[in-house]
């Protein structure tokens, strides 16, 4: 997977190549809109990870450049300009999806893999962990057949614990996922406590190893 | 009061007292004209009455002989003529008023005198005009004066009233445009087709001053954007790079714990950062209000979201919505928010085993929506400040940064819902959403 990152921040740049490199991407940085033209005029990419704020070019015509490309490159657009007009206008132009900025990285992983499966049908939407299937695109959870029944929240924490599993996730993270972008008062981890108890309840019936491990102060990490 | 009224009014009275002055001033100058009339006709007659002595010869008149005189009178006494000899030496050239007795009868009369002389003898001449005669025709002058007068006031006044009328239009057309402005940014300066130009004027000062409030709303807009940006690019790269730290085998466990300290702290940081730009960015109107919104639909769609909070807490959350209520020109994402907040506080503040009820009701003026839960309830001191910003109450867990409540109050403003709070410290507390009808 070849991606490139348009962004014009270096230390974020950083962190995003750092992170995208332990997930085996393959990854360029521009940081200025030019570079960024010329680098999509020249190399395949398979994803476009697009800040739209950058000093010296329009991001949205950047998006327009990349989109007449042929092989299509997945687009997601990151940006801290959250108006409502920019995103709505980033997707009209073709972008697969926006991420508002501050993200989580683990959020950018989880959106880029949903990308790909819609958009080249790279990814099975079914994941396997110690005998059980979680099918993403019916939401559904089976043990041989057996379908067992999870509320739609514990549904979505199992799906992104297992997205980054053996990665311990903290409650922080899990709580962002769960509850997206709701501006809240404050974050009561112990919603997500709640949760895990009730994930290990019911799927205690069809898992005899420790699957889910508690990471004391940290969080939890799905094993496999 | 209104210009136009104002116009009419001052033009109405104007006339009016015009007219009162013309009813004053207007029989001493009929009387004064019709005298002058008389004068002139006693006059002309004067120097018929001596052409005619001239020519026939005073004999003719007044015969040889004392005691001769010559007088005539009409039938009804209107007038007379009268000659007769006088002593000498007696000079007399005069008008005025005088009283005769005509055949038993006293009359008034506007005589003339004036002696003469023919050969040596000295004649008086007087002509005499009934002054009855003169009132009369003053009166009937007087009588068409003040109908005529009357007439062209009221006439005028109403012409004055459809002129103002018309050219106060171009004023009344500017009132209107203003009255429909909702919000600086929705304004579109227009050209004004009139003459004059007091008004053109003032259109174009109005149409200046506008634009003068909406580049500063834009350039407010941009603010608003670059601080975002710039306060949430710092914060979007430590919390990358917290992520990349966590996910670091190479990091020992202790700071682990560290880093999710951390990670807290820069939350706690982005959701004050987020929930001030959310509360600028609603006040300055940046959001849409274009969508229709069933109050049923919300309320399920908020209790579907929260029910495992109210589970996980262990209080029941019930909803008894009896009627339901349409919402035009809203924002669903915004309502909900404001409602699930709300909610929250309603689940958060409760005790084990407590309640949380969504009643909806259609009110007098409205619909009327409130979030009653048996929770800790808040002191009446405090009330007043629970929708001020960065005022912490008190928040169980301390994480709270005291904005959930001004960004309620933000978004029901913005949607002119009346928002009002009962609490009865121990007991619980109610939230009430007033939606104004439409």
């Amino acid at each position: 997977m070849h991606v490139l990152i348009v962004e014009d921040e270096a230390s974020l740049a950083k962190e995003l190549v750092h992170f995208l490199s332990q997930e085996h991407y393959k990854c360029d940085w521009a940081a200025t809109g030019r570079d960024a033209s010329e680098k999509i005029a020249v190399n395949l990419y398979d994803f476009i990870l697009l800040d739209l704020g950058l000093p010296d070019y329009n991001g949205l015509t950047l998006l327009q450049e990349a989109r007449q490309l042929d092989h299509e490159p997945a687009i997601l657009i990151l940006t801290a300009r959250g108006s409502l007009e920019e995103r709505i206008e980033g997707l009209d132009l073709g972008a697969d999806d926006y991420l508002p900025k501050p993200f989580s990285l683990l959020e950018l992983q989880a959106r880029m893999q949903a990308v790909l499966r819609r958009k080249f049908k790279i990814k099975s939407s079914v994941l396997a962990f110690h005998g059980l299937e979680l099918d993403h695109s019916t939401r559904r959870v089976t043990h041989q057949a057996t379908e067992i029944s999870l509320t739609k929240k514990e549904f979505d924490l199992l799906h992104y614990l297992l997205l980054h599993k053996n990665r311990i996730l903290t409650r922080l993270q899990l709580t962002e996922h769960i509850w997206g972008n709701l501006l809240e008062d404050d974050y009561d981890s112990n919603y997500i406590d709640v949760h895990i108890k009730n994930l290990r309840k019911k799927l205690a019936a069809y898992i005899t190893d420790e699957w889910l491990e508690t990471v004391r102060g940290v969080g939890y990490r799905l094993t496999t | 009061m209104r210009l136009q009224s104002k116009l009419t009014l001052f033009s109405a009275l104007s006339k009016i007292i015009l007219f009162l002055l013309l009813v004053v001033l207007l029989p001493p100058l009929i009387h004064r004209v019709a005298l002058h009339n008389t004068d002139q006709r006693l006059l002309e007659q004067k120097e018929q009455v001596l052409r005619m002595v001239e020519e026939q010869g005073i004999e003719n008149f007044i015969l040889e002989g004392d005691n001769s005189a010559y007088g005539s009178y009409n039938l009804l006494k209107e007038e007379f003529i009268s000659m007769e000899k006088v002593a000498p030496g007696l000079e007399v050239d005069s008008i005025g008023n005088s009283l005769r007795k005509v055949e038993g009868e006293v009359v008034d009369y506007r005589v003339l005198s004036l002696t003469f002389q023919i050969a040596d003898q000295t004649y008086l001449l007087e002509i005499g005009r009934s002054i009855a005669t003169i009132r009369e025709s003053i009166d009937i002058l007087q009588q068409y004066a003040l109908i005529f007068l009357v007439v062209v006031v009221v006439l005028t006044a109403f012409v004055d009233l459809a002129f103002t009328k018309i050219l106060l239009r171009p004023l009344l057309l500017i009132i209107r445009r203003l009255q429909r402005i909702g919000h600086p940014s929705t304004f579109q300066p227009t050209k004004l087709a009139s003459t004059t130009t007091d008004f053109v004027y003032l259109n174009d000062t109005i149409n200046n001053m506008m634009g003068q409030v909406q580049a500063a709303f834009l350039k407010e807009k941009e603010f608003i954007g670059n601080v975002s940006h710039e306060l949430l690019t710092p914060v979007s790269i430590l919390q990358n790079r917290m992520e990349n730290l966590l996910a670091d085998p190479d990091t020992p466990e202790h700071l682990l714990i560290k880093l999710v300290d951390n990670q807290r702290t820069l939350h706690r940081l982005k959701s004050i950062i987020q929930a001030l730009l959310l509360i600028s960015r609603i006040e300055n109107e940046q959001y849409l209000k274009n969508e229709e919104v069933e109050i049923k639909m919300l309320v399920g769609e908020v209790v579907e979201e929260i029910r495992d909070r109210a589970e996980a807490r262990e209080v029941a959350l019930e909803m008894d919505l009896s009627d339901d209520w349409t919402l035009v020109q809203a924002n669903e994402s915004l309502l909900f928010t404001m409602l699930f907040n709300v909610v929250n506080n309603a689940i958060k503040y409760n005790r084990p085993g407590g309640k949380v009820i969504l009643t909806g009701r259609l009110a007098k003026k409205g619909y009327e929506l409130c979030v009653t839960d048996t929770g800790v309830g808040i002191a009446a001191a405090q009330l007043p400040h629970i929708f001020s910003r960065f005022k912490r109450l008190h928040a169980p867990d301390g994480e709270s940064h005291g904005l959930g409540l001004p960004i309620v109050q933000t978004i029901a403003q913005f949607h002119r819902i009346k928002l009002s709070v009962t609490s009865e410290p121990g007991e619980g507390t109610t939230f009430c959403f007033r939606f104004p009808n439409t």
